[in-house]
């Protein structure tokens, strides 16, 4: 694999996406923002070839050989005469395989945008805004994924949360989406300081930040200088960085912002708050995985955190009536799914299941999107029904995504889930058990959105002119269904994901003492072991689509019946556990009332303090005021009476 | 030396008296399409010089009187690079009749600058700063039709002279000390073979290296000799106080180096406390005289003044090769001049393109609500403002770092280690008190209400200034490294210069008191 390839691919996947963000705002200079899509659209698909390529070099070199950490270029000095922090890229079968699923998701959710910012072909206020940050978006997370050192990884880190907050409150003067959007950057600050901390503790520990050194490091079992590595302390620093992975990954108990993060456009929770950013957290787990495997309490925490997030968000999206909001955490729910794969040592399987999950829910957020676009902007499911004839396509390609969601046979989302699943009961009998269950509500709750929105008797809300999008919409779900329903097939047969992704992640396996290869699992285990839960899975999701089908299209009296039957249990769940109350009335409103005193306190207190202090240089001012009087002769006279005190001083010293 | 040993040493120099020649004589031409061609004809001849410094790159065998080195490669850099963005923030200020006489002047200013860098003689030195000062004086009459530039021009004049004096005299006492006026001979002649040959040199050259540092500060405007520049600064106009803050500046801290060079940057102590309290002084007097104006330029001027005191920081810790800059105080420095050239020009830039009722913007009060109407000058403004902060995502940030933590590399046994690390506590200190008022031009500009009589006026190139400096300022934090290791090189050539004169009159004069240098030398590392 050519180093210097490596080099320009990466340098191109940054660069160009920024370069369209920079054209598409110059573009409103020239009073062309209708065509901004168009440098957005060069821009990221250009990073996607190159991601691509960068795939195929790595799959195309020795395995040994598919890990090429790149210096472009010493950025800053620490000091010491050797240690520069550099701007490094990483490239190994993780960030290549991440780097063709953000880039690839990203291009079709920018093609889907270009109708879907439009209406009736006049652009929205603020259409080239929206694929400048879509375009600094890609340029931030293909920063995060490329990066060679914690440094950079903070950085790009930042950089999405930057793109994410900035797009959430796309819609800046609706007062929802600027609290969303608040909500959101304020929620990951908490992250993402034990984040910040859990850098400034690896070096602190280390030394430096480079993952080549810091990784090799720990191998040995060497601490900065030669020492041996302080007891407990990789456990520390793994608690601190899960923190951040937490927040961004939107985990109990930090998931709240992302429901809410739907008041973005869709294209931009189909990418951000779906497909790609979302899943850093998992990426940033996968890769450091020497720090997380070092400690196997740690490991059963983020085992946990991924089991009760996934149980926890599915059975608030069974109530859910808000099409989006379904989907929302259905998102929180998948993505427990990885963290649950990472906990139980089986990274290669969530990363899987982040790749087939990226195809299947931008899938689903885009289709829902055209419903929304169809109906006026309207996404609440009871106020509409039956739409699939009037929505033929967008209905075809919902069902694909909905089927990979629910896990039905041989779409791709089977394969992904049931090996976390499988994992998991490999690991710990209830761990596998909650996965098992959440899959039921998983297909049950993506099927009651299927038969809500596009079965039974034609509904519309008055005064909507419901049609099919265009081909710019239909064309990106089109290649996306694609991928939901085949995606699976770069897994399966052979488990080829884990073994290409081996290089990057085999401290998992490693540390869990099965390696690859070594044994396989159809072996070891026979024909039941391996396709019994397949199957079993495979029946409960077909089971649980017939319930939803039942609940939802043949009796539809029976879901009101239901909620009136436990009618607090509906309201529970309705209410999604009341955790936003919860919050606000255990975090938010004391620190209200503290910022409140601490206001008051700085108002009277230290600003008193503070002019006091300030008074000095200003007393000082004052003074030295009258030598600046203006007269050419009193200058003059400054410069040589200096000139005569300093002579006196040196002479006299 | 053959004539041709002069022009591939002064190839960059010659072609701006050239081109400077040429603007000056276009602009007595009568046709108004040629005159209309002076300042273009200036740029490329700036071009030319910047290209011609980069072909012929270092002359190791340069005439005597002259010294072409990293350090004069990369001067030449930043001032042509810096002089370009000053050209075009000047592009449309002279008046039709006198654009011939003001560009040949900003021209001949560069020239001088350039020229202070490579020269290795105290006669060409003053020379050169002469060359620096004197088209300065009638840019500042040339840039405004009215009684304040005039007052400014003749503070400056006379002011100037004085410092000129001053430093010409201070040379004669070293030319009678060391009777030559080369700076840094072969083999270990001239000025450095005399501070050499002088472990303790007497009170008639530390007399004399005071009242040359004395001459200079008046340049680099540093406290008790900055009282003209409010006044000069306020005086002339913006896109010219762009070019004041920054080109005499660079001259006065490059002289300075090539003093403090010849020096084997072995000072004697009580010059070094000198420094220590100019420097002291310099940061304290401009911060918290900036706080008490209102009017923008003065503050700016001010605001000049302190950052001089925080670049003495990185000359008192001088060079130290191969650590990287926040082990090299020259690197530092050298980096945080370049960076404060550009926010410095950014700012006045900005300024520049801003009028309230036909008048150049003035007050702070002027800059109020500005974001809501000129979104993108806002930002030009507080990016370059926040750089001046030394806040990150910018330059500015890297270069106080640089600098203030090169003050805590100086190894603990060294006699100036501690008072170094309580004037870079005086530094942070004060870049604490600077972002008062930095901030205030910052948040005029974004939290203010409208002042709804600024509008915008300037053409292109003026624009095209302006958001070139400020993204200078987020490009140079991102990627600092093409001018960190420039400057870098520059000071890992004055080491290996230092170790190989020292050897030779080591060989000499069998001297091996020499050898209990206090000062640690380190050898350079390859770059």
């Amino acid at each position: 694999m050519s180093e210097n390839n490596i080099h320009d691919c990466s340098m191109l996947i940054l660069l160009l996406p920024l370069l369209g963000a920079v054209v598409a705002i110059v573009l409103r200079q020239f009073r062309l923002g209708d065509h901004s899509h168009w440098p957005v659209i060069f821009g990221v698909g250009g990073a996607a070839f190159f991601a691509l390529n960068i795939l195929w070099m790595v799959l195309g070199a020795e395995v040994g050989q598919r890990s090429v950490q790149s210096v472009i270029y010493t950025w800053i000095s620490t000091g010491a005469a050797s240690s520069w922090f550099n701007f490094e890229f990483l490239v190994d079968p993780l960030s290549a395989m991440m780097l063709v699923t953000v880039t690839f998701v990203s291009t079709l959710v920018v093609i889907y945008a270009r109708d879907y910012m439009r209406h009736d072909d006049h652009p929205e206020r603020g259409y080239e805004r929206f694929f400048a940050f879509l375009a600094l978006f890609v340029f931030s997370m293909c920063t995060l994924v490329l990066a060679g050192n914690f440094l950079l990884l903070y950085m790009g880190w930042e950089l999405v949360g930057l793109c994410s907050y900035l797009l959430i409150g796309f819609y800046y003067n609706k007062p929802s989406a600027a609290a969303a959007a608040k909500k959101a950057f304020l929620v990951n600050r908490i992250g993402d300081f034990g984040f910040g901390l859990g850098i400034l503790l690896i070096y602190w520990t280390f030394g430096c930040l480079d993952y080549a050194s810091v990784f090799h490091m720990i191998e040995e079992g060497v601490a900065a200088g030669g020492q041996a590595l302080p007891e407990g302390r990789l456990a520390m620093i793994a608690l601190l960085l899960l923190c951040g992975a937490v927040g961004k990954s939107a985990q109990l108990p930090l998931y709240v912002w992302l429901p809410d993060a739907m008041e973005g456009p869709t294209p931009v929770s189909a990418l951000i708050h779906a497909a790609t950013m979302v899943t850093a957290g998992v990426y940033m787990v996968a890769r450091c995985g020497a720090i997380f495997t070092a400690s196997p309490a740690v490991m059963t925490v983020v085992a946990i955190i991924g089991a009760a997030t996934a149980l926890f968000a599915a059975t608030i999206a069974l109530v859910q009536n808000d099409m989006k909001r379904v989907l929302a955490y259905s998102t929180v729910s998948q993505l427990g799914y990885m963290f649950l794969g990472l906990g139980v040592y089986a990274a290669g399987s969530a990363v899987f299941h982040l790749f087939t999950h990226a195809f299947f829910k931008a899938l689903l957020f885009l289709s829902a999107g055209s419903v929304m676009h169809a109906m006026g902007g309207i996404i609440d499911m009871r106020k509409f029904g039956g739409l699939r004839k009037v929505l033929p396509w967008t209905y075809r390609f919902c069902l694909l995504g909905a089927l990979a969601l629910a896990g039905f046979p041989f779409f791709s989302g089977f394969f992904s889930k049931d090996e976390i699943i499988h994992h998991a009961f490999n690991q710990n009998f209830w761990l596998g058990m909650v996965g098992s269950v959440t899959a039921v509500m998983t297909a049950f709750y993506t099927f009651r959105m299927i038969f809500m929105t596009f079965h039974g008797p034609e509904r519309i809300p008055e005064g909507v002119h419901a049609h099919e999008s265009g081909k710019w919409i239909l064309f990106p779900l089109g290649v996306l269904s694609i991928g939901a329903v085949f995606a699976g097939l770069v897994q399966v047969p052979g488990e080829k994901v884990n073994h290409f992704l081996e290089p990057a992640i085999h401290q998992f396996h490693a540390a869990h003492g099965l390696l690859l290869g070594a044994a396989g699992h159809a072996v070891a285990h026979g024909f039941w072991a391996e396709y019994g839960l397949m199957i079993i899975s495979g029946g409960l999701a077909i089971l649980a689509i017939g319930v939803a089908y039942l609940l939802h299209v043949r009796w539809e009296w029976l879901p009101g019946l239901l909620a009136d039957v436990a009618p607090k249990t509906h309201r529970v769940l309705y209410n999604k556990y009341y955790v936003d109350e919860a919050y606000d009335a255990a975090v938010v409103k004391p620190l209200r009332k503290s910022g409140r005193i601490c206001f008051g306190i700085d108002q009277y207190f230290v600003d008193g303090l503070v002019f006091m202090v300030t008074a000095v240089p200003r007393l000082l001012g004052a003074m030295l005021r009258s030598l600046q009087g203006g007269a050419m002769q009193s200058y003059g006279l400054t410069m040589v009476t200096g000139l005569a005190i300093i002579v006196l001083l040196v002479l006299l010293a | 030396m053959t004539l041709q040993a002069y022009i591939s040493a002064l190839a960059p120099e010659i072609v701006l008296v050239i081109g400077a020649c040429i603007t000056l004589m276009m602009g007595v031409a009568k046709s108004s399409s040629i005159r209309a061609m002076i300042a273009p004809c200036a740029l490329a001849a700036l071009v030319l010089s910047l290209a011609s410094a980069a072909i012929v790159g270092i002359v190791t065998n340069a005439p005597p009187g002259l010294r072409v080195t990293q350090l004069s490669q990369y001067v030449r850099m930043i001032a042509l690079g810096v002089g370009a963005l000053v050209l075009l923030v000047n592009w449309h200020l002279p008046r039709d009749g006198e654009r011939g006489e003001f560009f040949s002047m900003i021209l001949f200013t560069l020239c001088g600058v350039c020229l202070t860098s490579v020269a290795n003689d105290l006669v060409l030195l003053f020379f050169a700063l002469e060359l620096v000062s004197v088209p300065t004086y009638v840019l500042v009459a040339l840039s405004r039709d009215d009684s304040r530039a005039s007052e400014a021009t003749v503070k400056y004049f006379f002011l100037g002279a004085l410092s000129a004096a001053l430093m010409a005299y201070g040379f004669s006492f070293l030319y009678g000390c060391a009777g030559s006026t080369t700076l840094i001979g072969p083999n270990g002649t001239g000025i450095v073979g005399y501070f050499l040959a002088n472990q303790s040199v007497g009170s008639f050259a530390v007399l004399g290296l005071l009242i040359s540092f004395v001459g200079l500060f008046f340049k680099i405007a540093a406290v008790p000799f900055h009282v003209y520049a409010p006044d000069v600064y306020e005086g002339a106009a913006s896109p010219v106080t762009g070019l004041l803050g920054f080109l005499p500046k660079l001259a006065g801290f490059v002289a300075i180096i090539q003093i403090m060079d010849a020096c084997n940057w072995h000072l004697p102590a009580s010059i070094s406390w000198m420094f220590w309290f100019v420097a002291a002084a310099t940061m304290t007097v401009g911060n918290v005289l900036a706080l008490l104006q209102t009017n923008v330029k003065r503050i700016l001027a001010y605001s000049s003044i302190s950052h001089t005191g925080y670049m003495m920081i990185g000359l008192l810790v001088g060079p130290g090769a191969g650590g990287g800059p926040m082990r090299d105080g020259v690197a530092a420095m050298l980096f945080y001049i370049g960076v404060y050239g550009l926010m410095n020009l950014g700012i006045f830039a900005v300024i520049s393109t801003l009028a309230v009722k036909d008048e150049p913007l003035e007050e702070l009060a002027d800059l109020s609500g500005l974001s809501r109407r000129h979104p993108g000058a806002a930002a030009a403004l507080a990016i370059c403002a926040f750089s001046l902060m030394g806040f990150p995502p910018t330059a500015g940030f890297l270069g106080k770092v640089y600098i203030f933590s090169s003050a805590f590399s100086l190894p603990a046994s060294h006699e100036f280690a501690q008072p170094l690390v309580v004037l870079a506590v005086i530094g942070v200190l004060n870049s604490a008190i600077g972002a008062v008022y930095y901030l205030r031009i910052a948040s005029a500009c974004y939290v203010g209400d409208d002042a709804p009589s600024t509008e915008r006026i300037g053409g292109s190139p003026l624009r095209v200034a302006a958001i070139v400096c400020s993204a200078a300022m987020l490009i140079l934090f991102i990627w600092p490294a093409g001018l960190v290791h420039r400057a870098g090189r520059a000071t890992a050539e004055m080491m290996m210069h230092q170790q190989q004169t020292r050897s030779v009159e080591l060989v000499r004069h069998e001297d091996v008191g020499l050898k209990a240098e206090s000062r640690q030398i380190k050898t350079p590392a390859a770059e």
